[in-house]
């Protein structure tokens, strides 16, 4: 996690923007004990559905508009990569369509 | 995302807008409808419908009710609930001239019902693995949810579908418990009305049903298409009842052909 994609402002700012699209989206899951970090996985840690995990990205869809086409990046992944998805992915997803 | 109102009930309903370059054809509304307890529109979202959007239609999913991120109630899973719901979802969002119809298992057996009620506003049905709604359909599918609830009270039952399915698989199940002990979804299956077998022959809305060979179903395609007027049946090797998310490469061509002009081919006799 040292590569130039995965730091700098924008990255920094992507992992922000996702980590309080959760706490909207999630209100109810009481995620305010998990700390959310690139290696943080959407199911397996954090306990979402896979239906979280539409809800989360149209709720990001909201708030990046065109510039990022979630269905397609979904349509590119097997489900289990979907399955076993991180927050650094989702992030660095968003950052590379905002360059 | 979008939650519509209706009769009480509150649908988790996601749309995917057609791209502006379309491909041939003119572009269609398709709404998708998912199957029954370990199923939501994710098994869409993940698969089939972005490609549907990429391709120009307009796509609609939809958590069923009881399912996914709608509402649960303690009663009321009759498939004239579930068509009913469809019916208020048009509605709700005023789409104009008949809709698609995609529907996996389960979700195909509720837009026929569907269609039978409201052929007006069907163009036509795609369905993956399904049966009609019929008195044989309902006893079966009753026994199944009542059994697979029974099995759910054993506390060895979840740990035993993690390890021979996997997590995933097991997370759905888990989600499914609830409907299955908080709902009387499986004596309202099997006690709903359903149609009468002559009306089917009344049904000139088109249908595409799509087996995977190696599914308990796939015999039963030559039976459908003596049912249905309009019914033209397919196979898909090496598959059986998970079709759409065994290998939606597959079925996403079958859905594009049949929005394109597939089913206009199949002229009433």
């Amino acid at each position: 996690m040292t590569s130039p994609a995965t730091t700098g402002p924008a990255y920094a700012a992507v992992l922000a923007e996702v980590t309080d699209a959760l706490h909207t989206v999630l209100d109810d899951l009481e995620l305010d004990d998990t700390p959310i970090t690139p290696d943080t996985r959407f199911v397996e840690d954090l306990d979402l559905e896979s239906i979280d995990l539409v809800t989360l990205t149209a709720e990001l869809g909201g708030r990046y508009g065109d510039r990022v086409d979630f269905p397609a990046w979904f349509a590119s992944l097997e489900l289990s990569d979907i399955i076993g998805l991180t927050v650094g992915q989702l992030v660095q997803y968003i950052a590379g369509c905002l360059r | 995302m979008t939650t519509i109102e209706a009769g009480g009930i509150r649908l988790n309903v996601e749309r995917l807008s057609g791209a502006p370059t379309p491909a041939p054809g003119p572009p269609q509304t398709v709404v998708l409808v998912h199957g029954i307890a370990t199923d939501n529109l994710t098994s869409y979202y993940f698969t089939i419908a972005p490609a549907l959007a990429a391709a120009g239609h307009d796509v609609v999913m939809y958590d069923q009710r009881g399912h996914g991120r709608s509402s649960r109630p303690p009663r009321g899973y009759g498939v004239e609930d579930f068509s009913g719901d469809l019916d208020a979802l048009l509605d709700a969002l005023a789409l104009e001239g008949p809709v698609h119809l995609i529907g996996n298992s389960f979700g195909g057996t509720v837009a026929l019902a569907y269609a039978l009620r409201r052929p007006e506003r069907v163009a036509g049905i795609l369905m993956l693995e399904s049966e009609p709604p019929t008195a044989a359909w309902a006893k079966k599918m009753s026994g199944i949810l009542a059994g697979s609830a029974h099995q759910l009270h054993d506390e060895r039952t979840l740990p035993w579908i993690e390890e021979t399915y996997g997590r995933h698989e097991a997370r759905l199940v888990r989600w499914a418990t609830r409907l299955l002990h908080g709902t009387s979804i499986a004596e309202d299956i099997g006690s709903c009305p359903v149609p009468a077998e002559e009306s089917w022959q009344s049904l000139h809305v088109p249908v595409c049903a799509v087996y995977g060979a190696t599914s308990d179903l796939a015999d039963t395609a030559p039976w459908l298409e003596s049912l249905l007027p309009r019914c033209r049946t397919l196979t898909v090797p090496g598959h059986g009842h998970s079709v759409l998310v065994g290998t939606p490469e597959t079925v996403v061509p079958l859905v594009l052909d049949w929005l394109r002009d597939g089913h206009r081919e199949l002229v009433a006799p």
